[in-house]
């Protein structure tokens, strides 16, 4: 494969995870903190940026963990620890990161930055790049194209339910049950972009 | 200054845990690595089975498979260009063509049958796929798979081809899944390909 | 440490009161997307309320040797373990069924439900409640699928475990795709979430609650 087609089947790769594949609408992972996470566009924002570098950073790792250390000796259903073990140990810096340099966002995710280590996504799209058998940059790409849908997905979510605030919703649908209706509509919208591009 | 209170403690701890959960798992891991196996192994004998034009009683042991695998399904040649052969009383009555390319999740990798004549399909199975249960998972089902019992490769173009559930059928279609258009479309796209590429193969040694 | 709890009150709160999927949304991403077959459904559930009851129990176990700087890895392979456990089990003694799941069974290490349980009760309960605390929110958790399942296959398949349902597999019936589709998940669950809150409102008006 030339270079020109190579770049271009990842330009694919990454477009796909965005849109067609978005891996929380279309994959339904990550849902816990896209519904208890999205009341602000703010802090929907800061929390999409960290998971889009959590990972992008630890789809990396992970490929190399289980290229040079899982397949070698033939532990390939070690994956699952190896894998949250080191999304554990990187959400745990990223967490003394953010607390040092900004207190106000630490402050708005509050327990929900723990939680990052829970985000299905993560750890599924890890999952994934092993199923799919995609090399390093291929990874790469997958995992910055998951993070940005997830984040695009969010932010999507919080703007429509900072709108709903002084909606006139009946009572017991407030909160979660308004918001899966929502994710509902939302999954359905983004069901029109598969098949637009194809990952392979 | 107790034990719990010194700085490498917390190290330790985490090393010793995981020493010991790993110790469970790597055994019951061994443990079962044979029975995994013979699991997978199986899956791929009843999947040529299934696809080939076999009287089968409904519910087949593993040993039952196991054992019409080793006596009639021969390795590919040359002559089956890919295919397996299954020869029953020294006559060939069909191939078992492996396929195999991206589902919407993961790879899926399954069998096509086709009779001797090299033309009329038998029967397709999955061995292993990893499609959304109950949308493109129905690809395992039987309701799925019959269609493909009967069907003419077409000699040219594309030798099956997949429609809308609403559309009707002729000698060399059949109906996609509703609900599962990217499984159906990439079922489609490499289940032809490699159709195709065995129908140009075996024509050409005939 | 906390008063001692009882383990009455303790099942109550974990499958009604805090239910955790109704009070608190949390733990559906690895399980919706199978709710559209009951048995399926069914295995997902004894999955996550093994994983959820063990766990709790060997974190409780542990609660008074783990430094607290680590304690969240702990926990995280703690369930690992158990899930690897169920996971290697199953393809080793129902590949079927492990075939049919495929990566979910993996992805019940990131339900937040267990690691919620682990982090909220088992860090400061002994080990005989933790372990009721996880099973009954396991069971919760897996009882609301379950109503989430059998609704999305009767409506959209016509059928429950896989047996067609008189009327609904007829073709009087016109099955409703879409319920097997993704978008089906969050509609029924949004509906089942608004019932359910909608009662526990109304009782907690009628006996003067204050929560």
């Amino acid at each position: 494969m030339s270079f020109g087609s190579h770049m271009l089947h990842l330009v694919v790769i990454l477009f796909a995870a965005i849109f067609t594949d978005n891996i929380l609408l279309a994959r339904f992972l990550g849902m816990c903190s896209f519904l208890s996470v999205s009341r602000q566009v703010k802090t929907a924002v800061g929390l999409g940026f960290a998971v889009v570098f959590v990972m992008t950073f630890t789809i990396s790792l992970d490929w190399f963990a289980y290229r040079y250390v899982l397949q070698p000796y033939g532990i390939e259903y070690f994956r699952f620890i190896l894998f949250i073990i080191i999304i554990a140990a990187f959400v745990q810096f990223i967490e003394m990161a953010i607390e040092r340099y900004s207190p106000v966002l630490y402050q708005n995710l509050g327990i929900f930055l723990p939680l990052i280590t829970v985000n299905c996504a993560i750890l599924g799209a890890s999952l994934f790049m092993v199923i799919r058998d995609y090399d390093l940059a291929e990874g790469i790409a997958f995992g910055l194209g998951s993070g940005i849908g997830w984040m695009l997905a969010i932010v999507a979510m919080a703007g429509i339910r900072e709108r709903l605030n002084n909606a006139r919703i009946p009572k017991g649908l407030q909160g979660p049950g308004i918001t899966l209706i929502i994710a509902g509509l939302m999954a359905l919208a983004f069901i029109g972009f598969t098949g637009v591009l194809s990952s392979r | 200054m107790s034990i719990r209170d010194r700085a490498w403690f917390p190290i330790i701890y985490m090393f010793v845990i995981t020493l010991l959960l790993s110790a469970v798992l790597i055994l019951f891991g061994s443990a079962t690595r044979q029975r995994v196996k013979n699991n997978e192994r199986i899956a791929y004998e009843r999947a040529v089975i299934q696809s080939l034009p076999i009287d089968l009683p409904a519910r087949l042991s593993t040993s039952q498979i196991h054992q019409i695998y080793i006596t009639n399904v021969y390795d590919t040649t040359e002559a089956s260009a890919g295919a397996l052969r299954y020869i029953k009383h020294d006559t060939l009555v069909g191939y078992a063509l492996p396929i195999q390319g991206p589902g919407f999740w993961a790879p899926i990798k399954g069998v096509i049958g086709i009779a001797a004549d090299g033309k009329t399909i038998t029967g397709v199975s999955f061995y292993e796929q990893n499609e959304t249960p109950g949308l493109g998972g129905e690809i395992t089902k039987m309701e799925f798979r019959e269609q493909f019992v009967g069907k003419q490769i077409s000699q040219s173009g594309m030798p099956v081809q997949f429609r809308a559930a609403t559309d009707p059928l002729d000698e060399n279609s059949v109906h996609a899944i509703t609900g599962a258009t990217q499984t159906s479309n990439r079922l489609s796209r490499f289940l032809n390909e490699q159709l195709a590429i065995w129908r140009e193969r075996i024509t050409a040694r005939q | 440490m906390i008063a001692q709890k009882k383990t009455g009150d303790v099942i109550l709160t974990a499958v009604w009161g805090d239910n955790p999927v109704f009070r608190q949304i949390l733990g559906i991403c690895s399980a919706l997307a199978v709710t559209n077959l009951v048995l399926n459904t069914i295995v997902m559930g004894t999955a996550v309320m093994f994983t959820t009851a063990l766990s709790g129990l060997t974190v409780s176990l542990l609660r008074k040797w783990t430094p607290r700087i680590i304690r969240m890895m702990v926990e995280v392979l703690v369930i690992a373990f158990y899930v690897i456990l169920f996971d290697r089990a199953l393809k080793a003694y129902w590949p079927d069924m492990s075939r049919n799941l495929g990566p979910y069974v993996g992805l019940i290490i990131t339900n937040c439900i267990i690691m919620g349980r682990a982090e909220a009760f088992a860090n400061a309960n002994p080990p005989g409640l933790s372990f009721v605390d996880g099973f009954f929110s396991g069971l919760g958790y897996a009882l609301i699928l379950l109503c989430v399942a059998v609704i999305r296959e009767l409506l959209g398949m016509g059928t429950l475990l896989g047996i067609p349902i008189p009327f609904f597999s007829s073709a009087l019936w016109d099955r409703w795709i879409i319920m097997v589709m993704p978008p089906g998940a969050f509609f029924t669950l949004a509906v089942i979430v608004w019932l359910a809150r909608t009662v526990q409102r109304s009782k907690q008006v009628t006996s003067g609650g204050n929560k």
